[in-house]
């Protein structure tokens, strides 16, 4: 092992000012030399409402039958039977129980009408609230939350994804695309989860702290120099990553599960989605903006759909139950939003391996605290579940209302030199008012 | 002989100079007319468009070189076609400093040493003497055997690699690119998987590693082979791609569900049943329909199927028996050999899938993007350009290095990095696109740049962190900045950099800290430091005099972790 001899202060600073000096004596050879040192800089109302996000990615796609609105004892209902809630009148599966009893803080949407019907497209619409218009990639819920409520000086990783599952059919192939889209990668998400910890925290022992910050520095004044002149969005991920590594190095424990009281992660239950809901009310706690949760695909039953759902939903149920009610309990509940939802329901009808198939036409979802109203259900679909009835809303009056509960305003014009115009959220589309608080 | 060749040179080096003056009169018409007339517009691309077929005519008549000259006159005539349809701006032509990195790292693998890139430099700089130089080196059969085996089998574990490398695989791949075989006598030996001699006994491994999980093997021969996803179509018809249907799924699968892994005596064998492999699948209605052998438009294979009730006896008077261990006993139908004569051979998907994988590649993404799902959903950006293309690939045998060679010596190959403004769709190949090094070839660029050898050493490491071949969209997760931050792995290579010929030592025994630092942008940058770069690392040299081995690892640390490191560009 090797350490640099000399470390008295007086060199340290005289280091420092030469670093900072010498570089400064390029800046007019170097285009990108002046962003070497700042921080990205952020709106200053950014942090006013002090806002979070939890969102339960349910990807696959759970079935409403089996959740939100059940129509047991009809020809679509499948086996389950359906229960009374705390709100009079409103009944869910009897795989609920305990949402059941919570159904006053709550809210519903049971009238969800989108278009896509494959997962990729799906995932795409209902996470970044609008279908693609390639080139151009508009960026993902979690990332215009980081941008708009984070905190970019902090150290802790203000989008993160807990997603203990590499695979998952399209989900994968959608993880290994451009999260954070014309916001840039600086909004994209820390990934952790599980098994999956994040390795090489750790400082390397045959390097100084002081060595470890001067080459970071040096590294960023060749890199930017790389990024700035060829417009790169792929370096620029590249060296945002890189600005990520010493807030994340000082925050380690965060991501370390075993560090969660014991107690609390029996209650949570003992299965990934669970810890890792656990864990996302803990990076909550800590700082960090929007947490998004996912366990690969699990929800795309086209095969035993029953049989799969009933080992699915109570994990969901009991989730989401233990998530607002300790966050009611910490007084959490009114400034932070959860969502629960995928990205379209299922069809009412069987296929031959009692699976039930992709059906964007009628569906529902679930949202808590943060600006939503508790209590209400949304919209309605007929006796059989095959049509929205009342109330209908697609992905981009979703969005607006999550924006809207969030104090985000849901129709800014992006400021985007050389590109289209684009809204938050396009065309208009208004939020739901009865869940706005 | 010599006066033909020479009239035949004559003759197309006069056809591309009227190929280029007629683009020439269309774009003027087409800048001249464009202010203020939109139909001038529209009469301009279309003559552009004319003057191309006829072009394309004259071209392929006369592709019969292999030096590949043809490819690159089709490429640059399409791809310059394709600026005036899109109204991009184009950048202009790479430096000679950019150009001798980028050729490097796309055909050999590995970033130049800095003899390479000087010597070029300092020579009369002929690009297309640089590019045979490249082709017939080592390092192009080792680079293209890489990503032929990412595409083929995937990425996978390092034990794996290891038993691909002991059952002759990789050195199959390798004599495939080495001896510049078609690439359709390859698909169709890595599928049959009884091979006749020594020199293809690892061409049994393509199937043998998916270990009898028949599924695995259809969704692997769709994109590697047919240039399409079929993953889809497991539960259901695709929803979006009407071609791709869910018979075809299960057809391919059935093709193959009769195949079996053996292993006796260290001989590894993949073989195949006279009898069974007969199911139903159920569509979303509900309705069954039996796996009939059939794949995309190729009519179903005839075959006996027995009444459901019927259980079929297997016996030796099926079957026919081969002296080749490798081989075993054959039954007298067989699906595999059916599949290979009546769905593979010949099929036009080959040559596009082939054809389109290549320029990927190079051209940083395919004509039809991504590069693997070459449905009616996504439609090609230069349809006739891949239509020519591929033509010629198959008139030529897949002969990979005339193609290779043809894309390269393009104008869009040889385009700047840096992307101009007015220029937005990367589908116009209007610049060069740039694209992380894959894991292989960034442990073969940090071996040479550290350690003065492109060795194969540090390739496990790499290639287990950085898996990405192609990727659709690069986005560099915190993780692969935290390896490179802070893990053992990497820092023992620079660590390890301390042979007196490594560069740590090279430079710090070298002469005045100008010299130090040009060398060592040479080296890991194949270029000369600018003032301000020169500056500063100069400065931080100059004060880090305490320990000048350290101060040297952490500037080479700051370079090999460079986004201009990480990028081909």
């Amino acid at each position: 092992m090797t350490k640099r001899g000399c470390g008295s202060p007086e060199h340290t600073l005289h280091r420092r000012l030469f670093l900072q000096g010498g570089m400064a004596a390029t800046a007019s050879s170097v285009a990108s030399f002046s962003g070497l040192f700042s921080i990205p800089a952020f709106a200053a109302n950014a942090k006013a409402s002090g806002k979070k996000v939890i969102l339960l990615w349910l990807c696959g796609a759970p079935s409403q039958f089996e959740t939100w609105d059940p129509k047991s004892g009809t020809e679509t209902g499948g086996p389950f039977r359906s229960i009374p809630t705390a709100l009079p009148g409103v009944h869910v599966s009897e795989l609920m129980p305990r949402c059941a009893t919570i159904m006053d803080k709550l809210a519903v949407i049971r009238s969800m009408k989108t278009g896509p019907s494959e997962h990729f497209q799906g995932i795409d619409a209902l996470t970044r609230g609008d279908t693609p218009r390639p080139p151009f990639t508009r960026p993902i819920l979690g990332s215009v939350i980081a941008e708009q409520l984070g905190d970019l000086d902090s150290p802790v990783p203000q989008f993160v994804l807990l997603d203990p599952c590499p695979e998952g059919n399209e989900f994968k192939s959608f993880k290994a695309g451009n999260w954070a889209g014309w916001l840039g990668a600086e909004y994209g998400p820390i990934r952790a989860g599980g098994d999956y910890s994040i390795p090489n925290l750790d400082k390397l022992e045959t390097i100084s702290d002081l060595d470890h910050e001067d080459r970071e520095t040096l590294r960023q004044f060749l890199s930017r120099k790389y990024e700035n002149d060829r417009r790169s969005e792929a370096a620029a991920s590249y060296n945002a990553a890189f600005n990520r590594v010493r807030g994340l190095m000082s925050c380690a424990p965060l991501f370390d599960l075993e560090q969660l009281p014991k107690a609390d992660r029996e209650r949570y239950g003992r299965g990934a989605f669970s810890q890792h809901a656990l864990q996302a009310r803990h990076l909550i706690e800590n700082g960090s903006t929007f947490v998004m949760v996912a366990n690969g695909m699990p929800w795309d039953n086209h095969v035993f759909q029953h049989e799969m759902h009933q080992m699915l939903v109570p994990e969901l149920d009991n989730v989401l139950y233990q998530l607002v009610t300790d966050l009611k309990d910490r007084d959490m509940l009114d400034d932070t939003l959860v969502i629960a939802m995928g990205e379209f329901g299922r069809t009412p009808w069987l296929n031959e391996a009692r699976g039930r198939d992709h059906y964007p036409n009628a569906w529902s979802l679930a949202m808590a605290g943060g600006g939503i109203r508790g209590g209400v259900v949304h919209g309605a679909t007929d006796s059989l579940g095959v049509e929205v009835v009342d109330g209908v809303a697609d992905h981009r009056n979703l969005f607006s209302t999550i924006f809207s509960a969030l104090g985000i305003d849901p129709h800014h014009e992006y400021e985007l030199p050389g590109l289209p115009t684009f809204h938050r959220v396009e065309g208009k589309a208004v939020a739901i008012k009865e869940l706005l608080v | 002989m010599m006066s033909f060749g020479f009239t035949r040179l004559i003759q197309r080096s006069a056809l591309r100079d009227y190929l280029e003056f007629m683009l020439l009169v269309a774009f003027v018409l087409w800048v001249t007319l464009s202010v203020d007339a939109v139909d001038a517009q529209e009469v301009a691309q279309e003559v552009a468009q004319d003057v191309a077929q006829d072009a394309a005519q004259a071209i392929l008549a006369d592709s019969t070189g292999s030096a590949g000259q043809e490819v690159t006159d089709a490429v640059n005539l399409w791809v310059k076609q394709g600026y005036l349809n899109y109204e991009t701006a184009v950048a202009t032509r790479c430096s000679d400093e950019a150009f001798v990195r980028r050729i490097h790292l796309d055909l050999i693998g590995r970033t130049p040493t800095p003899t390479e890139s000087l010597d070029w430099m300092q020579s009369d700089r002929d690009r297309d003497k640089l590019i045979d130089s490249l082709i017939s080196q080592e390092g192009f059969v080792q680079n293209f055997a890489d990503f032929y085996d990412s595409l083929l089998m995937g990425r996978t574990a390092e034990g794996t690699y290891e038993q691909r490398k002991q059952h002759q695989w990789r050195a199959y791949l390798e004599g495939m690119v080495r001896e510049n075989r078609p690439w359709t006598e390859v698909v169709e030996e890595i599928l049959l998987a009884r091979p006749l001699s020594e020199e293809q006994k690892g061409a049994v491994w393509f199937l043998y590693e998916r270990n009898n999980d028949h599924q695995k093997i259809a969704e692997s021969i769709a994109p590697a082979i047919f240039g399409l996803r079929i993953e889809c179509a497991q539960c259901h018809d695709h929803m979006m791609v009407d071609e791709i249907k869910q018979s075809h799924y299960w057809g391919l699968v059935a093709f193959f569900n009769r195949s079996k892994n053996e292993k006796s005596e260290g001989v590894l064998r993949v073989s195949e049943s006279a009898v069974g492999g007969f199911s139903e699948f159920a569509d979303i209605e509900g309705s069954s329909t039996p796996n009939y052998l059939t794949f995309l438009d190729t009519e179903v294979v005839p075959e006996e199927r027995p009444e459901k009730s019927d259980k079929q006896e297997d016996s030796d008077g099926l079957y026919l028996t081969s002296e080749r261990p490798q081989v075993g006993r054959v039954p007298k139908f067989s699906r595999r050999e059916k599949f290979v004569q009546e769905v593979l051979r010949d099929h036009p998907r080959l040559a596009l899938a082939f054809t389109n994988r290549i320029w990927a590649i190079l051209m940083g993404r395919g004509i039809v993007h991504p590069f693997d799902e070459m449905d009616s959903m996504h439609e090609p950006s230069h349809p006739e350009l891949l239509d020519w293309l591929s033509k010629d690939t198959k008139a030529h045998q897949f002969d990979l290095r005339r193609l290779v060679r043809g894309l390269v010596r393009s104008e869009a190959y040889q385009k700047s990095s840096v992307r101009p403004k007015g220029a937005e769709d990367p589908a116009t190949f209007a610049w060069y696109i740039e694209r992380p090094l894959t894991g292989e070839q960034l442990a073969r660029s940090t071996m040479q740049v550290l350690h003065g050898r492109g060795d194969a050493e540090a390739v496990g490491i790499f290639r287990q962190q950085f898996p990405e071949v192609l990727p659709r969209d690069y986005v560099t997760t915190v993780k692969k900045a935290l390896f490179l931050t802070n893990s053992d792995d990497f820092d023992r290579l620079i660590q390890s950099s301390t042979a007196p010929d490594d560069l740590v030592p090279r430079l710090i025994s070298s002469g005045s800290r100008k010299d130090q630092i040009d060398q060592l942008f040479q080296t890991v940058f194949a270029r000369t430091p600018d003032a301000g770069e020169r500056e500063a690392i100069g400065d931080y040299l100059d004060n880090r005099r305490d320990d000048p081995t350290q101060a040297m690892q952490q500037v080479v640390w700051s370079m090999l972790t460079s986004a201009e490191f990480r990028f081909n560009h």
